[in-house]
């Protein structure tokens, strides 16, 4: 594999010209990652120099872990092979799983895809963007599917929040928890975009749940904004001050860009493999950006991919570099975290 | 009402109603094959479906589902062997109609009632659809938890013979289930370090290995073509007749039908035997019952058609399988994304009523192709199953691999299929072993999140006394249907095998316990309780076995009596079909070296021509025409057969084994 470096690539010597390029995607078809190289892949023909053929293989198993370490070990950085990645790939990395093969922090980002979380709860429990009354009930249920997934940041935010009653309800997917939730089983409850805007609008519009907060849109300078679905929501930093009389900062800031670039900013990425050279890279940058500006992109993206503008270029490196490795500050809260609500689970 | 129709006009569209074509046919092949249903149909074409859209696999899945139970009448009724578990009754009186030479009569009234039955059954699916929002919204966690149990416990007190090893083989298959992740922890058990146990067998492949390899060994043994002779020329309007003067009875037994496949666990394997038993308790006549009579046919068929709307009632609401064909379509659901629950009567409504749709028209191409070409479709029960079986055994490989490609996958292939070769030549359960499987999670996660919420308080819970009530009353009445006749097993050869197969069995939940009884306790409190259930479970059958070989007395009490009716199998040719199973093991042997395409043409030939030397233009036409295939699909669908080590020598294009460019 180390021989492709040694070979220098002029820009002008990239081309594609009948090839074929595999997008190793570490997931089931059908999947958001799925549908999310699906959506790229004629793009990515038609303005990729040369035109190449884009096969999409899926490698699912293992929590997306058989997938990625095939691809560590099998991808060409001569840009015929790219990863689609997604938050799980991240946290495996982040969280220091064993069996994780791959050094996702040294590949090179093409483009990455936002997404944000949204938090709310039955209105009978709250007032809209308020949490004094849910902090002051004993028990607040609600989903997780296991902490050794994305679903460990709510341990942590709701204990940055200071919600003493949080108790987690074991191996609920989003879908299901939200199930539980409108049966009024579960208190505290949280959607991706997409289903927030399909599932949870139609009952905030009934008025039988209220918005608490978003996670917050993080600029590439670290201001955050206010999620334009939610406009009226508060995110996680304006939240915390709230609660807790100060501005998040230090440690607690640390880790929440930690969190938002892993959960957040990276939701799924296009990766190619950390040998490829700069000419490759600049290709693909180059095809992802007149992507963007295609008329039929325009019209299909937003539906296809949710509200939030794809992230191209350097600042994508930066996201996945804070997104994939955690500081031992970080770690440490999570791991206090975890610790509080006895699970077992630590990120090593 | 809207959604509704546009998604029959969405179902009309030239590549929805391809898909459900290419499906119901498939269906209507494996309802054919004697003991190959819709659970190995739905399995093979598994590893296929998540590579489409939503829509289409779900017109697929249902297309293959629906008509198994519309062709499984030609074996019933030509040759007196049920296709698949939902004819048994029509055999009583297909059969013998068809020795008086009225097979043609018999088909055309069976396949006439499936229609019925099966868009009956649609119909009845799309109106409670309307009603599910609350019904959902009244299940909690609590609920949920008793259905599963409650589902648990009547298909293992239903499918099996024995009552105590149908229910021992539920908990085999809930212990096998929780092998891999803990999911409360996240801590690995019986996994041996590999990261293959850690993520649990793909359902797919324990599909396959349980259902469709047994089937195919043990016909094998049974040897010959499926069927002698036919005459299939006349009587086919005779039957359309009966049908219609019997138009009362098809209502009824439709409805019969469509009851007992909702209610959750009860699924396919009684349903005929209800509608039989309810047309004789409501016949006066019942002289010729047995003999030919023509509503013999016409009750069962129309009420196991129309078990399937039935049962993707709590298959779709609570995801809850009521037959092992549901747990397989709930596994395909997975695939595509679709989860059940809410969702399928809110957001994904259109799907939903694609599958309605889908579903009746299934039936009426099923029941339309079998009576339109029926003289063709018989000549198919012609073709000898030496023939057949290597053929069958490829394609199992073929969906296995395509599955993961996972080498490992033939390894539980392989394993499942020794499990489903040996429960079913012993008289264990194979669908409460799938059922178990499946559901294991799902009980685990359950258990946790109501003692989260409830404690013990969600029993007292109206729903919950209702539903207890309800799965009581059902297994008294099933059982007590069921084990009128027990029988003493004198004649049953070869009982100390199975008594040496109930101590493996016993290692299960004994190893279980001792690899996971160092963990957490909230990852091992799961597989510990069910390895102690399961223990006392299997030694009790165990005692009761030893005691029924050396014939003690107290076996003589009503209680014990009971528990020994049918305790002892009268299998097949253990031998014969073991003997079998290890050529498919040399052919996955042949596959590593050689790679799958090169070594399914080798097997084929040599397996056709070592039962028969004079078939040799048949091996060599199909194997010819298997590559053919083999080719066209990997070329159109980019796929890569197993690769041998063959490939590591020699140069061959790729998709016989090559190097990948």
């Amino acid at each position: 594999m180390s021989l492709f470096s040694f070979v220098s690539v002029s820009s002008a010597d990239v081309n594609f010209s009948g090839k074929t390029i595999t997008w190793v995607v570490p997931f089931k078809e059908g999947g958001g990652t799925s549908r999310f190289a699906r959506f790229i892949q004629p793009f990515l023909k038609k303005y990729l120099p040369g035109n190449p053929d884009v096969q999409i293989m899926h490698i699912p198993g293992g929590g997306a872990i058989k997938g990625s370490n095939y691809f560590e070990k099998n991808a060409k950085a001569d840009g015929t092979f790219i990863f689609g990645c997604s938050t799980s790939v991240i946290v495996n990395v982040a969280t220091g799983n064993p069996l994780v093969k791959y050094n996702l922090s040294e590949y090179r980002p093409v483009v990455l895809l936002p997404q944000n979380t949204h938090w709310f709860t039955r209105s009978d429990l709250a007032e809209p963007h308020d949490l004094s009354k849910i902090k002051e009930r004993k028990l607040v249920l609600y989903a997780l599917k296991t902490p050794a997934s994305a679903d460990l940041f709510h341990i942590w935010i709701y204990d940055k929040l200071g919600i003493k009653g949080a108790k987690p309800i074991p191996g609920l997917s989003s879908s299901g928890g939200y199930q539980a939730f409108l049966r009024g089983e579960i208190h505290l409850s949280s959607h991706g975009a997409a289903n927030y805007v399909k599932k949870v609008k139609p009952e905030i519009e009934k008025g039988k749940v209220v918005d608490l907060m978003t996670l917050g849109i993080i600029g590439s300078d670290g201001s955050v904004s206010r999620n334009p679905l939610a406009p009226n929501a508060p995110t996680f930093p304006e939240m915390y001050e709230k609660v807790n009389g100060k501005k998040l900062e230090g440690d607690d800031l640390e880790a929440y860009y930690a969190i938002g670039a892993a959960w957040s900013q990276a939701s799924k990425a296009m990766m190619l493999p950390k040998d490829a050279s700069d000419e490759i890279v600049k290709a693909y940058r180059d095809a992802a950006i007149k992507m963007t500006k295609d008329p039929e992109f325009k019209a299909k993206a937003e539906k296809a991919l949710g509200p939030f503008p794809l992230i191209i270029g350097e600042e994508a490196g930066e996201i996945i570099k804070k997104a994939a490795v955690f500081s031992d500050t970080t770690k440490k809260q999570l791991n206090a975290a975890l610790k509080k609500h006895k699970f077992t689970y630590r990120v090593q | 009402m809207e959604q509704l129709l546009a998604a029959l006009f969405q179902l009309f569209e030239p590549t929805h109603l391809a898909f459900l074509f290419a499906g119901t046919l498939l269906g209507l092949i494996v309802g054919i094959l004697p003991g190959m249903g819709g659970t190995s149909g739905l399995a093979l074409v598994l590893p296929f479906v998540f590579t489409m859209e939503p829509s289409h696999a779900l017109a697929m899945m249902i297309g293959v589902l629906a008509p198994t139970t519309t062709s499984d009448t030609f074996p019933a009724v030509l040759m007196g062997v049920p296709g698949t578990s939902g004819s048994q009754a029509t055999v009583m009186d297909g059969f013998p109609l068809s020795k008086k030479g009225m097979a043609a009569r018999a088909l055309s009234a069976a396949f006439s009632a499936s229609l019925l039955g099966g868009v009956f059954g649609a119909l009845i699916l799309s109106i409670s659809i309307y009603y599910a929002i609350p019904i959902i919204m009244a299940f909690g966690f609590g609920e949920q938890f008793l259905l599963v149990v409650l589902a648990l416990l009547m298909v293992g007190a239903l499918t099996g013979d024995n009552l105590f090893k149908g229910i021992a083989s539920c908990f085999l298959g809930l212990i096998i289930g929780s092998i891999g992740t803990a999911p409360i922890t996240g801590d690995p058990r019986y996994t041996f370090d590999t990261l293959y146990l850690l993520e649990g067998v793909p359902l797919v492949v324990v599909g396959l290995g349980l259902f469709a390899i047994p089937e195919i060994v043990g016909l094998l043994d049974a040897k010959g073509s499926i069927a002698k002779s036919l005459n299939t020329k006349k009587g086919w309007f005779t039957g359309l007749k009966d049908v219609v003067k019997n138009w009362f009875l098809v209502l009824r037994c439709s409805t019969l039908g469509c009851l007992v496949g909702a209610l959750p666990g009860l699924g396919g394997t009684v349903v005929d035997w209800i509608a039989y038993s309810h047309l004789k308790q409501t016949t006066k006549d019942t002289s010729q019952f047995g003999k030919g009579d023509i509503r013999g046919v016409i009750a069962p068929e129309s009420a196991n058609n129309a078990k399937e709307g039935g049962a993707l009632i709590p298959t779709l609401i609570f995801g809850i399988p009521g037959s092992g064909n549901k747990v397989l379509l709930l596994g395909g659901f997975v695939l595509i994304g679709i989860e059940p629950g809410l969702d399928m009567v809110t957001t994904n409504l259109d799907l939903t009523y694609l599958m309605i749709w889908s579903l009746a028209i299934a039936n009426i191409l099923g029941a339309g192709i079998c009576m339109g070409f029926s003289s063709q479709i018989s000549k198919f029960t012609l073709v000898p199953y030496y023939i057949l079986a290597p053929v069958m055994v490829c394609l199992i490989f073929f969906a296995t691999f395509n599955f993961n490609r996972d080498w490992y996958d033939f390894i539980g292939l392989m394993s499942f299929g020794l499990i489903g070769i040996t429960f079913k030549n012993f008289g264990w359960s194979r669908p409460a072993l799938l059922i178990g499987f499946f559901l294991s999670t799902k009980v685990e996660l359950l258990s946790y999140q109501t003692q989260a919420v409830y404690g013990l308080s969600f029993l007292t819970r109206p729903v919950s006394i209702i539903l207890i009530i309800l799965c009581l009353a059902t297994i008294v009445l099933l059982t007590k249907q069921k084990f009128d006749k027990y029988y003493r097993s004198d004649f049953v050869k070869g009982k100390l095998t199975q008594i040496y197969y109930n101590i493996i069995l016993l290692c299960l939940p004994l190893s279980m316990i001792w690899f996971t009884i160092n963990l957490d306790y909230r990852a091992n409190l799961f597989p510990i309780s069910l390895s102690l259930i399961a223990f006392f479970l299997l030694t009790f059958i165990l005692i009761i076995k030893i005691a029924d070989l050396k014939n003690l007395s107290f076996l003589n009490y009503t209680i014990i009596k009971f528990a020994r009716s049918n305790i002892f199998e009268i299998g097949g040719n253990f031998k014969i079909q073991i003997y079998y199973y290890l050529s498919f093991i040399g052919f996955l042997l042949m596959n590593f070296i050689f790679g799958f395409p090169i070594a399914a043409a080798l097997f084929i030939n040599l397996f056709i021509l070592f039962h028969n030397k004079k078939a040799y233009v048949s091996s060599i036409c199909i194997s010819a025409a298997l590559m053919v295939i083999l080719w066209a699909l990997s070329s159109l669908l980019t796929l890569q057969f197993p690769n041998g080590l063959i490939g590591l020598f020699i140069d061959l294009p790729w998709w016989l084994g090559g190097q990948l460019n």
